[in-house]
Protein backbone atom coordinates (compact mmCIF):
# COMPACT_ATOMS: atom_id res chain seq x y z
CA UNK A 1 0.00 0.00 0.00
CA UNK A 2 1.45 2.99 -0.74
CA UNK A 3 2.30 6.38 1.72
CA UNK A 4 0.18 9.22 1.88
CA UNK A 5 0.36 12.81 3.72
CA UNK A 6 -1.94 15.55 3.59
CA UNK A 7 0.10 18.74 5.77
CA UNK A 8 -2.03 22.08 6.22
CA UNK A 9 1.92 23.78 5.15
CA UNK A 10 -0.02 26.94 6.06
CA UNK A 11 -2.95 27.25 7.72
CA UNK A 12 -5.45 30.80 7.58
CA UNK A 13 -2.38 32.73 6.78
CA UNK A 14 -3.25 36.56 5.94
CA UNK A 15 -0.45 37.84 3.26
CA UNK A 16 0.27 41.24 1.42
CA UNK A 17 2.64 41.35 -1.37
CA UNK A 18 4.82 38.36 -1.49
CA UNK A 19 4.96 34.92 0.17
CA UNK A 20 6.67 31.57 0.26
CA UNK A 21 4.83 28.55 2.23
CA UNK A 22 7.40 26.58 4.57
CA UNK A 23 9.52 24.45 2.99
CA UNK A 24 8.53 20.51 2.67
CA UNK A 25 10.54 17.25 2.15
CA UNK A 26 8.71 15.24 -0.13
CA UNK A 27 11.81 12.91 -1.85
CA UNK A 28 9.62 9.75 -0.40
CA UNK A 29 6.80 10.91 -3.02
CA UNK A 30 6.45 10.31 -6.50
CA UNK A 31 3.29 12.55 -6.88
CA UNK A 32 2.01 15.61 -5.12
CA UNK A 33 -0.60 18.23 -5.13
CA UNK A 34 -0.57 21.79 -3.59
CA UNK A 35 -3.94 23.23 -3.03
CA UNK A 36 -4.69 27.07 -2.41
CA UNK A 37 -7.55 27.52 -0.40
CA UNK A 38 -7.88 31.05 -0.45
CA UNK A 39 -10.59 32.60 1.92
CA UNK A 40 -10.76 36.24 1.36
CA UNK A 41 -8.73 38.42 -1.16
CA UNK A 42 -9.38 41.91 -0.69
CA UNK A 43 -9.53 44.95 -2.87
CA UNK A 44 -10.37 42.62 -5.98
CA UNK A 45 -7.11 41.81 -5.86
CA UNK A 46 -5.20 39.49 -7.86
CA UNK A 47 -3.39 36.35 -6.44
CA UNK A 48 -0.57 34.77 -8.61
CA UNK A 49 1.48 31.47 -7.27
CA UNK A 50 3.67 29.10 -8.91
CA UNK A 51 5.64 26.00 -7.64
CA UNK A 52 9.39 26.00 -6.79
CA UNK A 53 11.75 23.22 -6.03
CA UNK A 54 15.10 23.36 -4.57
CA UNK A 55 18.33 21.40 -4.48
CA UNK A 56 18.91 22.17 -0.58
CA UNK A 57 15.73 23.42 0.70
CA UNK A 58 16.95 27.16 1.41
CA UNK A 59 17.82 28.46 -2.42
CA UNK A 60 14.71 28.27 -4.63
CA UNK A 61 13.75 27.78 -8.36
CA UNK A 62 10.49 27.65 -10.58
CA UNK A 63 9.76 24.23 -11.41
CA UNK A 64 7.43 25.48 -14.21
CA UNK A 65 4.13 24.63 -12.46
CA UNK A 66 1.94 27.58 -11.77
CA UNK A 67 -1.79 28.33 -10.35
CA UNK A 68 -3.63 30.45 -13.41
CA UNK A 69 -4.37 33.79 -11.92
CA UNK A 70 -6.78 33.88 -8.76
CA UNK A 71 -9.17 36.49 -8.17
CA UNK A 72 -11.46 35.12 -6.15
CA UNK A 73 -11.88 33.01 -2.93
CA UNK A 74 -11.77 29.68 -3.48
CA UNK A 75 -10.41 25.89 -3.30
CA UNK A 76 -7.71 25.97 -6.36
CA UNK A 77 -4.84 23.09 -7.17
CA UNK A 78 -1.99 22.10 -9.51
CA UNK A 79 -0.14 18.83 -10.10
CA UNK A 80 3.72 18.23 -9.55
CA UNK A 81 5.88 15.05 -10.29
CA UNK A 82 9.42 14.55 -10.81
CA UNK A 83 10.31 16.89 -7.99
CA UNK A 84 13.43 15.96 -6.03
CA UNK A 85 13.07 16.20 -2.10
CA UNK A 86 11.74 20.12 -1.61
CA UNK A 87 8.70 21.89 -2.49
CA UNK A 88 7.11 25.00 -1.98
CA UNK A 89 4.59 27.72 -3.34
CA UNK A 90 5.79 31.20 -3.80
CA UNK A 91 3.36 33.36 -4.48
CA UNK A 92 2.05 37.18 -4.89
CA UNK A 93 -0.75 39.48 -3.90
CA UNK A 94 -0.46 41.61 -7.21
CA UNK A 95 -2.24 45.11 -5.50
CA UNK A 96 -0.37 47.23 -2.78
CA UNK A 97 -1.93 47.15 0.36
CA UNK A 98 -4.23 44.51 -0.97
CA UNK A 99 -4.68 41.47 1.35
CA UNK A 100 -5.08 37.41 0.78
CA UNK A 101 -6.58 34.64 3.74
CA UNK A 102 -4.88 31.85 2.53
CA UNK A 103 -3.91 28.15 3.67
CA UNK A 104 -1.39 26.07 1.41
CA UNK A 105 -2.06 21.99 2.01
CA UNK A 106 0.16 20.03 0.27
CA UNK A 107 -1.03 15.48 -0.66
CA UNK A 108 1.36 13.64 -1.00
CA UNK A 109 1.69 9.97 -2.31
CA UNK A 110 4.18 7.55 -2.99
CA UNK B 1 -1.54 -19.94 25.90
CA UNK B 2 2.25 -19.83 24.93
CA UNK B 3 3.67 -17.05 22.53
CA UNK B 4 7.20 -17.51 20.52
CA UNK B 5 7.58 -13.31 19.13
CA UNK B 6 10.67 -12.85 16.95
CA UNK B 7 11.38 -9.08 17.58
CA UNK B 8 12.31 -6.68 14.69
CA UNK B 9 16.17 -6.33 14.88
CA UNK B 10 15.33 -2.43 14.54
CA UNK B 11 14.34 -3.18 18.54
CA UNK B 12 17.92 -4.17 19.77
CA UNK B 13 18.43 -0.53 20.07
CA UNK B 14 15.74 -0.40 22.64
CA UNK B 15 14.88 -1.41 26.16
CA UNK B 16 10.85 -1.71 25.39
CA UNK B 17 8.86 -2.89 28.51
CA UNK B 18 7.34 -6.36 28.47
CA UNK B 19 3.95 -5.15 25.94
CA UNK B 20 5.26 -3.02 23.31
CA UNK B 21 2.26 -0.42 22.15
CA UNK B 22 4.03 1.33 20.00
CA UNK B 23 7.27 0.86 17.37
CA UNK B 24 6.86 3.72 15.24
CA UNK B 25 9.75 3.05 12.51
CA UNK B 26 9.31 6.70 10.37
CA UNK B 27 10.65 4.33 7.04
CA UNK B 28 7.21 3.27 7.05
CA UNK B 29 5.21 6.28 7.21
CA UNK B 30 4.19 8.92 10.13
CA UNK B 31 2.94 5.85 11.84
CA UNK B 32 -0.27 8.32 13.63
CA UNK B 33 2.08 10.96 13.91
CA UNK B 34 0.65 14.12 13.12
CA UNK B 35 0.72 18.25 13.99
CA UNK B 36 -0.66 18.95 16.85
CA UNK B 37 -3.30 22.19 16.56
CA UNK B 38 -6.10 23.39 18.58
CA UNK B 39 -9.62 22.85 18.97
CA UNK B 40 -11.70 23.79 15.52
CA UNK B 41 -15.37 23.95 17.05
CA UNK B 42 -16.11 27.73 16.70
CA UNK B 43 -17.83 29.79 13.95
CA UNK B 44 -16.44 28.54 10.58
CA UNK B 45 -14.50 26.49 12.00
CA UNK B 46 -12.24 29.09 14.15
CA UNK B 47 -11.28 28.65 17.62
CA UNK B 48 -13.07 29.15 20.61
CA UNK B 49 -11.37 31.35 22.98
CA UNK B 50 -8.35 33.76 23.19
CA UNK B 51 -4.98 32.78 24.03
CA UNK B 52 -1.63 34.75 24.06
CA UNK B 53 -0.46 31.18 22.64
CA UNK B 54 -1.37 30.97 18.85
CA UNK B 55 -1.50 26.99 18.77
CA UNK B 56 -2.55 27.68 14.59
CA UNK B 57 0.71 28.21 13.18
CA UNK B 58 3.37 25.36 14.93
CA UNK B 59 5.60 24.62 12.32
CA UNK B 60 4.44 21.25 9.95
CA UNK B 61 6.01 17.81 11.13
CA UNK B 62 7.46 15.60 7.60
CA UNK B 63 9.26 12.70 6.70
CA UNK B 64 12.48 13.78 6.16
CA UNK B 65 15.49 12.26 4.37
CA UNK B 66 17.74 14.80 6.34
CA UNK B 67 19.13 15.90 3.68
CA UNK B 68 21.64 18.94 3.08
CA UNK B 69 22.60 21.55 1.04
CA UNK B 70 26.70 20.54 0.63
CA UNK B 71 26.29 17.03 2.77
CA UNK B 72 23.33 15.45 0.57
CA UNK B 73 21.44 12.83 2.39
CA UNK B 74 22.42 11.57 6.30
CA UNK B 75 18.95 9.67 5.75
CA UNK B 76 17.98 7.77 9.00
CA UNK B 77 19.32 5.41 11.74
CA UNK B 78 17.48 2.13 10.33
CA UNK B 79 16.80 3.23 6.34
CA UNK B 80 16.30 6.96 4.58
CA UNK B 81 13.42 7.95 6.46
CA UNK B 82 12.56 9.93 10.01
CA UNK B 83 9.88 12.09 10.89
CA UNK B 84 10.96 15.54 11.32
CA UNK B 85 9.52 18.70 13.34
CA UNK B 86 10.30 21.70 11.66
CA UNK B 87 9.89 25.05 13.22
CA UNK B 88 8.62 28.59 11.45
CA UNK B 89 11.80 31.01 11.20
CA UNK B 90 10.02 33.34 14.07
CA UNK B 91 10.77 33.72 17.72
CA UNK B 92 10.40 35.80 20.52
CA UNK B 93 12.81 36.70 23.46
CA UNK B 94 12.66 33.39 26.31
CA UNK B 95 10.81 35.45 28.88
CA UNK B 96 7.90 36.19 26.28
CA UNK B 97 4.95 33.76 25.11
CA UNK B 98 6.91 31.37 22.36
CA UNK B 99 5.91 33.44 19.01
CA UNK B 100 3.17 31.21 16.30
CA UNK B 101 5.72 28.96 14.82
CA UNK B 102 8.26 28.90 16.84
CA UNK B 103 7.87 25.07 17.60
CA UNK B 104 6.71 22.25 15.93
CA UNK B 105 5.11 19.55 17.94
CA UNK B 106 4.09 16.43 17.23
CA UNK B 107 1.68 13.85 18.76
CA UNK B 108 0.37 10.39 18.41
CA UNK B 109 -3.32 10.10 19.85
CA UNK B 110 -3.74 6.90 21.85
CA UNK B 111 -5.94 5.60 24.61
CA UNK B 112 -5.03 3.10 27.06
CA UNK B 113 -5.80 -0.88 27.77
CA UNK B 114 -3.70 -1.83 30.73
CA UNK B 115 -4.01 -1.25 34.00
CA UNK B 116 -2.02 1.11 35.49
CA UNK B 117 1.71 0.76 35.73
CA UNK B 118 4.84 1.45 34.38
CA UNK B 119 4.55 3.00 30.91
CA UNK B 120 7.79 3.61 28.86
CA UNK B 121 8.59 6.03 25.97
CA UNK B 122 11.73 5.76 24.14
CA UNK B 123 12.89 7.60 20.70
CA UNK B 124 16.17 7.96 19.03
CA UNK B 125 16.34 10.95 17.57
CA UNK B 126 18.86 13.88 15.97
CA UNK B 127 18.52 17.90 15.70
CA UNK B 128 19.81 20.46 13.63
CA UNK B 129 18.94 24.39 13.12
CA UNK B 130 18.58 24.86 9.25
CA UNK B 131 21.46 25.12 7.43
CA UNK B 132 21.08 28.65 5.64
CA UNK B 133 24.27 30.46 7.03
CA UNK B 134 27.75 29.62 7.71
CA UNK B 135 28.92 29.03 11.33
CA UNK B 136 27.59 26.48 14.06
CA UNK B 137 23.96 26.88 15.22
CA UNK B 138 23.74 24.67 18.30
CA UNK B 139 22.43 27.90 19.72
CA UNK B 140 19.67 28.62 17.62
CA UNK B 141 17.84 25.00 19.44
CA UNK B 142 15.94 27.07 22.68
CA UNK B 143 14.98 23.44 23.38
CA UNK B 144 13.43 19.95 22.81
CA UNK B 145 10.76 17.18 25.04
CA UNK B 146 8.98 14.38 25.33
CA UNK B 147 5.91 13.01 27.63
CA UNK B 148 2.85 11.47 27.81
CA UNK B 149 -0.76 13.49 28.28
CA UNK B 150 -2.07 10.99 30.31
CA UNK B 151 -6.32 11.24 31.69
CA UNK B 152 -7.19 8.86 34.14
CA UNK B 153 -10.61 8.61 36.24
CA UNK B 154 -9.34 11.34 37.99
CA UNK B 155 -6.63 13.29 36.96
CA UNK B 156 -5.27 15.26 33.88
CA UNK B 157 -1.42 15.60 33.80
CA UNK B 158 1.66 16.28 31.85
CA UNK B 159 4.44 13.98 32.13
CA UNK B 160 7.86 14.11 30.51
CA UNK B 161 11.23 15.97 30.15
CA UNK B 162 12.11 19.09 28.34
CA UNK B 163 16.08 19.62 27.13
CA UNK B 164 17.21 22.93 28.00
CA UNK B 165 19.24 23.49 25.28
CA UNK B 166 19.83 27.62 25.45
CA UNK B 167 17.93 30.99 26.41
CA UNK B 168 18.43 33.83 24.15
CA UNK B 169 22.02 32.56 22.78
CA UNK B 170 23.28 31.47 25.29
CA UNK B 171 24.01 27.69 26.11
CA UNK B 172 22.42 25.78 29.06
CA UNK B 173 22.32 22.03 28.15
CA UNK B 174 19.85 21.25 31.35
CA UNK B 175 17.28 18.98 31.50
CA UNK B 176 13.91 19.52 33.17
CA UNK B 177 10.40 17.84 34.03
CA UNK B 178 7.17 18.93 34.14
CA UNK B 179 6.15 20.22 37.00
CA UNK B 180 4.26 23.19 37.32
CA UNK B 181 4.56 25.55 40.18
CA UNK B 182 1.64 26.31 42.27
CA UNK B 183 0.31 29.36 40.06
CA UNK B 184 -3.53 30.47 39.28
CA UNK B 185 -4.73 29.31 35.47
CA UNK B 186 -4.79 33.04 34.73
CA UNK B 187 -0.68 33.40 35.92
CA UNK B 188 -0.59 30.05 33.75
CA UNK B 189 -2.40 31.17 30.86
CA UNK B 190 0.14 34.58 30.72
CA UNK B 191 -2.95 36.80 32.21
CA UNK B 192 -5.69 36.18 30.13
CA UNK B 193 -8.89 35.56 31.27
CA UNK B 194 -10.95 32.00 30.42
CA UNK B 195 -8.15 30.63 28.41
CA UNK B 196 -8.80 26.94 27.20
CA UNK B 197 -5.57 26.33 29.60
CA UNK B 198 -5.56 25.07 32.48
CA UNK B 199 -2.68 25.40 35.22
CA UNK B 200 -0.47 22.02 34.61
CA UNK B 201 -1.52 21.53 31.36
CA UNK B 202 0.75 22.44 28.02
CA UNK B 203 3.68 23.29 29.52
CA UNK B 204 5.57 23.87 26.29
CA UNK B 205 4.26 27.10 25.73
CA UNK B 206 2.03 28.17 28.84
CA UNK B 207 3.94 29.16 32.41
CA UNK B 208 5.67 32.30 32.59
CA UNK B 209 9.34 32.20 31.73
CA UNK B 210 12.34 33.22 33.62
CA UNK B 211 15.74 34.76 32.57
CA UNK B 212 17.75 31.86 34.12
CA UNK B 213 15.61 29.26 31.71
CA UNK B 214 13.29 28.45 34.95
CA UNK B 215 9.64 28.33 34.10
CA UNK B 216 6.60 28.12 36.00
CA UNK B 217 6.03 24.87 34.34
CA UNK B 218 9.05 22.79 34.85
CA UNK B 219 11.27 21.40 37.75
CA UNK B 220 15.14 21.00 36.90
CA UNK B 221 16.59 17.87 36.95
CA UNK B 222 19.10 17.16 39.88
CA UNK B 223 22.35 17.23 38.39
CA UNK B 224 20.74 17.74 35.07
CA UNK B 225 23.87 19.35 33.25
CA UNK B 226 24.16 17.39 30.22
CA UNK B 227 26.78 17.61 26.85
CA UNK B 228 24.62 16.19 24.27
CA UNK B 229 26.50 15.56 20.97
CA UNK B 230 26.28 18.34 18.52
CA UNK B 231 28.84 18.13 15.79
CA UNK B 232 31.45 20.24 14.06
CA UNK B 233 29.09 21.27 11.71
CA UNK B 234 25.11 22.18 11.33
CA UNK B 235 24.88 19.31 8.12
CA UNK B 236 26.19 16.51 10.21
CA UNK B 237 23.58 14.95 12.82
CA UNK B 238 24.41 12.39 14.82
CA UNK B 239 21.34 10.24 16.37
CA UNK B 240 21.21 9.93 20.38
CA UNK B 241 18.78 7.74 22.75
CA UNK B 242 16.21 9.02 25.20
CA UNK B 243 14.17 7.34 27.23
CA UNK B 244 11.11 7.89 30.30
CA UNK B 245 9.97 5.71 32.51
CA UNK B 246 6.78 6.50 34.33
CA UNK B 247 4.18 4.96 37.22
CA UNK B 248 1.00 5.56 36.18
CA UNK B 249 -0.31 3.74 39.45
CA UNK B 250 1.91 6.01 41.57
CA UNK B 251 1.22 9.37 39.27
CA UNK B 252 5.34 9.19 39.65
CA UNK B 253 8.03 9.75 37.16
CA UNK B 254 10.39 6.55 37.55
CA UNK B 255 13.43 7.28 35.62
CA UNK B 256 14.82 9.98 32.85
CA UNK B 257 17.62 8.62 30.19
CA UNK B 258 19.33 10.64 28.08
CA UNK B 259 22.48 8.60 26.46
CA UNK B 260 23.66 6.54 28.66
CA UNK B 261 23.37 8.83 31.66
CA UNK B 262 20.21 7.69 33.79
CA UNK B 263 18.51 10.13 35.79
CA UNK B 264 16.59 8.79 39.29
CA UNK B 265 13.08 10.37 39.68
CA UNK B 266 11.69 8.69 41.74
CA UNK B 267 8.99 10.01 44.09
CA UNK B 268 8.34 12.57 42.08
CA UNK B 269 4.86 13.79 41.14
CA UNK B 270 3.57 15.62 38.09
CA UNK B 271 1.10 18.00 38.53
CA UNK B 272 -2.74 16.75 38.52
CA UNK B 273 -5.45 19.09 37.01
CA UNK B 274 -8.97 18.23 37.35
CA UNK B 275 -9.93 15.66 34.21
CA UNK B 276 -11.29 17.76 30.88
CA UNK B 277 -14.52 16.78 29.02
CA UNK B 278 -14.69 13.39 27.18
CA UNK B 279 -10.95 12.35 26.88
CA UNK B 280 -11.00 9.53 29.90
CA UNK B 281 -8.17 7.01 29.42
CA UNK B 282 -6.33 9.25 26.89
CA UNK B 283 -2.74 8.57 26.48
CA UNK B 284 -0.91 10.55 24.03
CA UNK B 285 2.88 10.45 23.37
CA UNK B 286 3.89 13.81 22.02
CA UNK B 287 7.44 15.41 20.96
CA UNK B 288 8.38 18.78 20.63
CA UNK B 289 11.42 21.44 19.04
CA UNK B 290 11.40 25.10 19.79
CA UNK B 291 14.09 27.93 18.37
CA UNK B 292 15.71 30.38 20.02
CA UNK B 293 16.13 32.91 17.18
CA UNK B 294 14.14 33.70 14.32
CA UNK B 295 15.36 30.64 12.09
CA UNK B 296 13.91 27.26 11.85
CA UNK B 297 15.46 24.81 13.65
CA UNK B 298 14.55 20.87 13.09
CA UNK B 299 13.99 17.69 15.22
CA UNK B 300 14.43 14.40 13.37
CA UNK B 301 13.25 10.96 14.97
CA UNK B 302 14.34 7.80 13.63
CA UNK B 303 11.84 5.60 15.83
CA UNK B 304 9.72 5.39 18.57
CA UNK B 305 8.80 2.99 21.25
CA UNK B 306 5.84 2.67 23.55
CA UNK B 307 5.85 0.07 26.17
CA UNK B 308 3.94 -0.81 29.00
CA UNK B 309 4.82 -3.31 31.56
Amino acid sequence: MRNFQASAVERRITIQGEFASHPMEAGWASEALFFLIVEELTDAAVLRAQVEISADGINWIPEGTAFEAIGRPGHYFVKVSHFGNWLRVKGVVERAGAAAKLSVHLHLKG
Amino acid sequence: MEHLVALDQGLSKYQPLKRILAYDDFDRGLCGWIDLHPNYVGRDFNTLRYSLVDKTQWGPIMLSSASFRLAGTHGSLDGTYSMKLSTRPVARPYTEAPAPGSLSHSIKRMTTHLPKGLRQFEMWYAYTPEQDRQGISEHAMRAFGFFFDVQDDDYRYFIGARYLNAVDGEMVRKWQIFKAKDVSDLEWAYGVENDWCKHGIDAMWYGRRYPDGSTDGFKWVDNGYQDLCYNESDDKINWGYARLLIDTQKREYVELQSGSTVFDLRGIAPTLTPPYARIKGLFNPSIWVENDSDRRVFFYVDSVVISAE
